[in-house]
């Protein structure tokens, strides 16, 4: 049985795959310094290979050993030679290629760590802003109206106002007709002037520079209002805003008087040149009005610019004065002695205002309940 | 890497110079088969004492390395031969190998052969296969097969029983082996 199964398995010899002769054993087949089994193996190789069995049929009919010997080492060499450089290069190659991949790797790495590092910064900052009002506004507040009352009037009109009076006064006084309004916290005389006005041309002229003046003054305020107004939330000032509503109002009206003033001015130019002692008084009361609001505006120049000291002592000269003008600067000086937090005296400023009893009465009651 | 690759087989070489485009693996199958290039130069260098082994062999060489890259091949000693054969015949010409058919049966049956070796019902079938492939060949075929494979007798030992030269014999049994296959690929083929 064994020797069935033998000699079966020898049948599938015949179709076993042999390797070539190898360079060894090409010359000891020829030398015959085999062994039995290798002598066969090679034998059963030779039956199928042609380039082994031509190779030893060469050799063996030729004899040319030596030749072959030192051919078939040259082209080793030569082969070897012409494979290994270009190994060589592959393999720095393939290294150069895998340290990039890893250094790429490690900045995209790097590249996410960031931003998912500044994302979640950014967010945690958001979280902060979102949480610390709770905790910071209280201290915050106070400091910010101050600021803004004094320290920080609005640029252009700040630079504008100290230079535009002046010029707009000369340039008016010299060429312009009175149509500019006059101003609105001597509504008294104005109406005078509505019923005695001017005749003489030099009379005419002053009045005029006094509408302009006045009408410069009343932009001034209008700018600072405007200022006041731009930060309602946070300087608690609506009163001024009523105030300067009621200044545009009487604004408006004055302006209609002043259109029938003028009108009226020329047709008892041309018709008539009589009472001339009424004439007289009208322009040396508007002149000491004008000359108020002239420092009531220089004051409030100061207040912008944050010289608060000496814009209370401009204020000071405008008590004695028991008109508008006079109101404004007692009410100014509360706003800055508040502004300086000298509450007492800012008090006592709000309350002569309302005892006062004109048309700041309700700003300055709202203002003293604010303190 | 070199003593790796020495030990690859040739279709691994083959595969490895091809697909991952290994100059190393080419230079080692080609390594493997340089002496016996160089044998089967000598009788061209030797009757044409013009051709320089400096030239003769890096184009040969050349040749067959761009052979590797573009034909398909079987049967690495065959291509070699093949090649070399080609090149003597006309060196101006790239003739592409392509394998006998005797030479592709062959290698199917050996595949097959291969391929059961631990399978025993497939060795089986494949014995009884070959043994009536063996009753189909003719007496003096059967015996010279049979002596040969199954009594490993050896070329000298069959030629002076026969009376003939080893050449003769190996002739004889390389004719009688690919019948064999032939008989072989055909069964296979009807079943």
């Amino acid at each position: 049985m064994s020797n069935s199964i033998s000699y079966n398995e020898r049948l599938l010899k015949i179709f076993a795959g042999v390797r070539c002769l190898n360079k060894d054993q090409l010359p000891r087949y020829l030398e015959g310094r085999l062994t039995d089994i290798e002598k066969h193996l090679v034998e059963q190789h030779l039956v199928d290979c042609d380039l082994c069995f031509d190779a030893l049929q060469v050799l063996h009919k030729d004899g040319q050993m030596e030749k072959y010997i030192s051919l078939s080492t040259g082209i080793q060499q030569y082969i070897r030679a012409s494979i290994r450089p270009v190994s060589q290069l592959q393999k720095m190659e393939r290294y150069l290629r895998r340290v990039k991949k890893r250094e790429s790797l490690l900045i995209y790495f790097w590249l996410v760590a960031f931003i998912v590092g500044g994302g979640s910064l950014l967010y945690l900052m958001q979280q902060y802003n979102r949480n610390k009002p709770v905790m910071a506004r209280p201290a915050a507040v106070p400091v910010v109206p101050a600021a803004a009352i004094a320290t920080t009037p609005p640029p252009a009109d700040s630079q504008a106002s100290p230079s535009k009076p002046v010029m707009l006064s000369s340039a008016t006084g010299a060429t312009t007709t009175p149509l500019a309004t006059p101003p609105p916290a001597v509504k008294d005389t104005a109406k005078a002037l509505v019923k005695k006005p001017a005749i003489d041309s030099a009379a005419r002229k002053a009045a005029a520079a006094a509408a302009a003046k006045a009408a410069d003054s009343l932009r001034l305020k209008k700018a600072a209002i405007k200022d006041s107004a731009a930060k309602p939330a946070i300087k608690k000032d609506t009163p001024v805003m009523a105030a300067a509503a009621t200044v545009d109002k009487t604004d408006k009206t004055d302006k209609k008087d002043d259109n029938n003033n003028n009108s009226k001015e020329k047709e008892e130019n041309g018709s008539n040149a009589s009472k001339p002692a009424a004439t007289k008084a009208a322009p040396s009361s508007s002149a000491i009005v004008d000359t108020d609001e002239y420092l009531y505006k220089a004051a409030m120049v100061y207040q912008q610019q944050g010289n608060l000291d000496e814009a209370i002592s401009r204020y000071k000269r405008l008590t004695p004065n028991n008109g508008r003008v006079g109101e404004m600067a007692r009410y100014q000086m509360g706003v800055c002695y508040r502004s300086k937090g000298q509450t007492g005296k800012a008090k006592r400023m709000f309350k002569e205002v309302v005892r006062m009893d004109g048309t700041m009465k309700q700003a300055a009651q709202q203002a003293l309940d604010n303190l | 890497m070199y003593q790796q690759l020495s030990n690859l087989s040739d279709k691994e070489l083959i595969s490895r110079a091809r697909k991952l485009k290994d100059r190393e693996a080419e230079g080692v199958l080609l390594e493997r088969y340089s002496h016996l290039l160089v044998a089967i130069c000598l009788p061209t260098l030797k009757n044409n004492p013009g051709t320089s082994v400096q030239t003769l062999f890096p184009s040969l060489l050349q040749r067959l390395s761009n052979g590797l890259k573009t034909q398909s091949i079987q049967k690495a000693s065959e291509w070699v031969h093949q090649t070399a054969k080609t090149y003597f015949a006309h060196p101006d010409k790239q003739i592409p190998y392509y394998p006998s058919r005797e030479a592709r049966e062959q290698l199917h049956t050996e595949n097959r052969v291969e391929k059961a070796a631990s399978n025993t019902i497939e060795k089986q079938t494949l014995i009884t296969q070959i043994q009536q492939a063996l009753a189909g060949l003719s007496t003096d075929d059967r015996y010279l097969v049979e002596q040969f494979y199954l009594e490993n007798k050896t070329f000298a030992d069959l030629a002076a029983q026969k009376g003939y030269t080893p050449e003769k014999v190996r002739q004889l049994l390389k004719k009688a082996k690919s019948r064999l296959a032939m008989q072989l690929t055909n069964q296979s083929h009807v079943k």
